[in-house]
């Protein structure tokens, strides 16, 4: 079998903080089959133990409950492997030492090579000296691969630790060839200032007399188009230029690269990427519109064929959005007052056009227990196939502007998109739930199945 | 429908998205075709739970949590540089300073079925203040869904429609345009599932996202991503029927059980410091919406 090239899956690796020596547990989640709306179920997976002093996966075991932080109340890290696998005559499968030995290859021909980035002080002060980077270089071998973010700006002899790449030792047990990312801590550093040393959870290590993100502010940029959006999003002063007190993190994104010698020169070789974001606090919970939409939408296109569509794929959806849905005060969410004040949502965010402030549904409706209840008879009926109106309450993409009522009560409701708009699903996502028979009918039927009239006049509420 | 390469072989269960599949631990294949590459995109490898999966980071980034998606978008356009949120080009390689700071209107893009004239940009619509409906604004589409069909035309040349005037502020869908010609990125790398080298570097998913992270759970007071990082948690149905729940960013065993809308000023909910300094312990986990850690 000759390997005619070289994938390292998954192609992306999301990485978790937290400062637990313990990284978490490997689990599945799962949807009860006898409540297809309800919490999906948590069940321990079989997990790879490592031994970070010898590079071994040591044993591996299935855990019979998840916990997300160690006994001492730290957060468990989420530290992903990143698998080699070979192209042998058009399929993929796992590199192990024998298929390495089948091609007069050992693992001591393999290299491995991981860069990652923290460029946000980069972002908004635009001076290269403020980009934060780590490169372990090419490595054999089985230790551990610190990865160092060095920046022109920090003071001599400081950076932050991103973390650390590891290329596990194959065994007998475990004969594949792979990689452990293990991600930073979570710990924050920023510059000297008496005043918020105890924030600096990681130290101080940026150099005020070299680097300006310590008394940067959006408010300096030319022309004012260019920050961030949100924006200002950085630790600030809180003053009228929301001057930056110089934190910085130990999030990053990079590229893990796999490379095979022969003969001093790689014959093979692939990358992946990888991030290092927070810990995902709602592990039983899925976000409706996910970066793995946009990636299969960029992959596929944004119109599924015929036998992609299914309905399970249309239940997954409301499925996602019930489960956001679920956990929010939707209440609040709507534009609802509370407590003699409106809540920051779309309806006060929707006041920056000049628009009407008005609670998005009508108040009475929203409680989260009834909109629970109004997902479930949606699921309901799509499930029974008489939800033939649902397409037509659906957002679609070039209707995030409509922020007449009508437009603001389409789905999904409540949520920000990444214009800053209300959120519309991917065109793929939606695609597929009118593909699955989901739109027929008219505009009025969902509205009349679904929402009724807001009860305040439109423009009778104000901040 | 798509004209894409599909999959050779089905390991999948038929139905059922992929996606779930990973995270139910029921895809887990030992061989795959090397061109499925969707399947290669699902893949979830030995030992990594589903919050490794991109299925568990959240896309309506805004700026996001995980990663600010919208950066993969900046450099799709070979010789500029757009902003990651708007149709602003804020960057160009030389032969193209012409279009600093102009904005992108439309994009004429190559189809089957003949050409997608996909606008870029939307007026922006509803009542004002004194419940008229008048135009409001005018906004850039989020790249994801605007660029949907021009992913197909990696590269290859398309028809781009720029502002004839440098445009620092937003502009309406009718703003006079000039054409230029412009090469399209391959979004992924050959034969594979993974986004490619040249259209993002190392640093650049996560360079618009809060510095440092912790700041934004506390500053920004808008739900839209509960499924991750929740808002309403141990609720129960009180007496009136109505939910009765916390803030998760409410200090615990503060008495009876209710909502503490967010404010700043309010000592009830954790503070900058609670997200500096003690993050991990003042974050609860969430499961079945009750604290669990």
């Amino acid at each position: 079998m000759t390997i005619r090239g070289l994938r390292i899956l998954p192609p992306f690796a999301i990485g978790r903080l937290g400062s637990s020596p313990e990284p978490l547990e490997n689990y599945d989640v799962r949807v009860a089959e006898d409540d297809p709306l309800g919490f999906r179920q948590i069940h321990g997976a079989e997990t790879l133990v490592v031994d970070r002093h010898r590079g071994t996966i040591v044993r591996s075991y299935t855990p019979r409950s998840i916990k997300f932080k160690d006994a001492g109340g730290r957060v468990k890290p989420v530290a992903p492997f990143l698998e080699v696998w070979a192209d042998v005559d058009g399929v993929l499968v796992p590199l192990t030492t024998s298929l390495l030995a089948e091609n007069k290859l050992s693992v001591d021909d393999v290299e491995w090579r991981a860069q990652v980035g923290n460029l946000k002080a980069f972002r908004r002060t635009n001076k290269p000296p403020d980009r934060i980077e780590a490169d372990t270089g090419w490595f054999r071998g089985h230790g551990l691969h610190l990865l160092t973010g060095r920046c022109e700006n920090f003071l001599r002899g400081r950076s932050i630790p991103f973390g650390d790449v590891q290329f596990i030792s194959p065994g007998r047990k475990f004969p594949e060839i792979r990689l452990r990312f293990t991600p930073a801590k979570g710990l924050i550093y920023g510059a000297k200032k008496r005043s918020q040393e105890g924030d600096l959870t990681g130290g101080v290590v940026y150099d005020t007399r070299r680097g300006t993100w310590s008394g940067y502010s959006d408010s300096y940029a030319r022309p004012t188009s260019i920050v961030t959006a949100p924006s200002p999003i950085y630790a600030n002063l809180d003053d009228p230029r929301s001057t930056s007190r110089g934190y910085l993190d130990d999030e990053c994104d990079g590229i893990v690269e796999v490379r095979i010698m022969a003969d001093k020169r790689p014959v093979l070789q692939a990358f992946a990427r990888i991030g290092a974001g927070p810990p995902d606090f709602a592990p039983d919970s899925f976000p409706v519109r996910t970066v793995a939409d946009e990636l299969e939408q960029a992959l596929l296109g944004p119109n599924p064929d015929n036998d992609e569509v299914s309905l399970e794929w249309t239940e997954e959806i409301i499925r996602r959005a019930f489960e956001t849905v679920r956990l929010q005060n939707t209440a609040a969410l709507n534009g609802n007052p509370i407590d003699g004040g409106v809540a920051n949502s779309m309806s006060t965010q929707d006041t920056n056009w000049n628009r009407a402030q008005e609670p998005i549904m009508a108040p009475a409706i929203v409680d989260s227990k009834a909109l629970q209840a109004l997902h479930q008879s949606v699921f309901a009926a799509i499930r029974s196939g008489s939800a033939t109106w649902f397409g037509q309450v659906l957002r679609k993409f070039d209707e995030v502007g409509d922020l007449t009522d009508r437009g603001r009560r389409k789905m999904p409701a409540m949520m920000r998109g990444a214009d800053g708009l209300h959120l519309a699903l991917t065109r793929r996502q939606y695609n597929a739930v009118l593909g699955s028979g989901n739109k027929q009918a008219t505009s009025e039927d969902a509205r009349a199945a679904t929402f009724t009239a807001p009860t305040t006049p439109p423009g009778k509420e104000t901040e | 429908m798509s004209t894409r390469v599909r999959p050779r072989n089905r390991t999948a269960r038929a139905g059922v998205p992929l996606a779930v599949q990973a995270m139910e631990g029921k895809f887990a294949p030992k061989r795959i075709d090397s061109a499925a590459l969707h399947e290669q995109l699902s893949y979830r490898a030995a030992g990594n739970p589903p919050g490794t999966l991109p299925t568990s980071a959240i896309s309506n980034c805004f700026p996001g949590l995980e990663l600010d998606f919208r950066n993969v978008w900046k450099k799709l356009f070979d010789g500029i540089e757009m902003h990651e949120a708007d149709n602003l080009v804020v960057g160009t390689d030389p032969g193209h300073e012409d279009l600093r700071f102009h904005r992108l209107v439309k994009v004429t893009i190559p189809g089957p079925e003949g050409n997608i004239h996909q606008p870029i940009i939307v007026n922006v619509r509803g009542p004002n203040t004194n419940g008229t409906e008048i135009d409001l604004g005018a906004q850039a589409l989020e790249w994801s869904n605007a660029f949907a069909e021009l992913v197909a035309a990696g590269g290859q040349k398309v028809t781009c429609e720029f502002t004839r005037e440098k445009a620092t502020d937003p502009v309406g869908p009718d703003a006079e345009t000039r054409r230029v010609t412009l090469l399209v990125r391959k979004f992924f790398e050959p034969e594979s599932a993974v986004i490619a080298r040249d259209l993002v570097e190392p640093g650049q998913l996560t360079q618009s996202l809060c510095s440092p992270w912790q700041n934004d759970y506390r500053e920004c007071a808008c739900y839209y991503w509960a499924a991750s990082r929740p808002d309403y948690v141990n609720v129960e149905t009180g007496p009136q029927g109505n939910s009765v729940g916390e803030n998760w960013m409410q200090v615990r065993g503060s008495g009876s059980k209710q909502y503490q809308p967010d404010d700043f000023q309010s000592p009830g909910l954790f503070t900058y410091e609670d997200m500096f300094r003690r993050w991990e312990k003042v974050l609860r986990f969430e499961i079945a919406g009750q604290d669990t850690d």
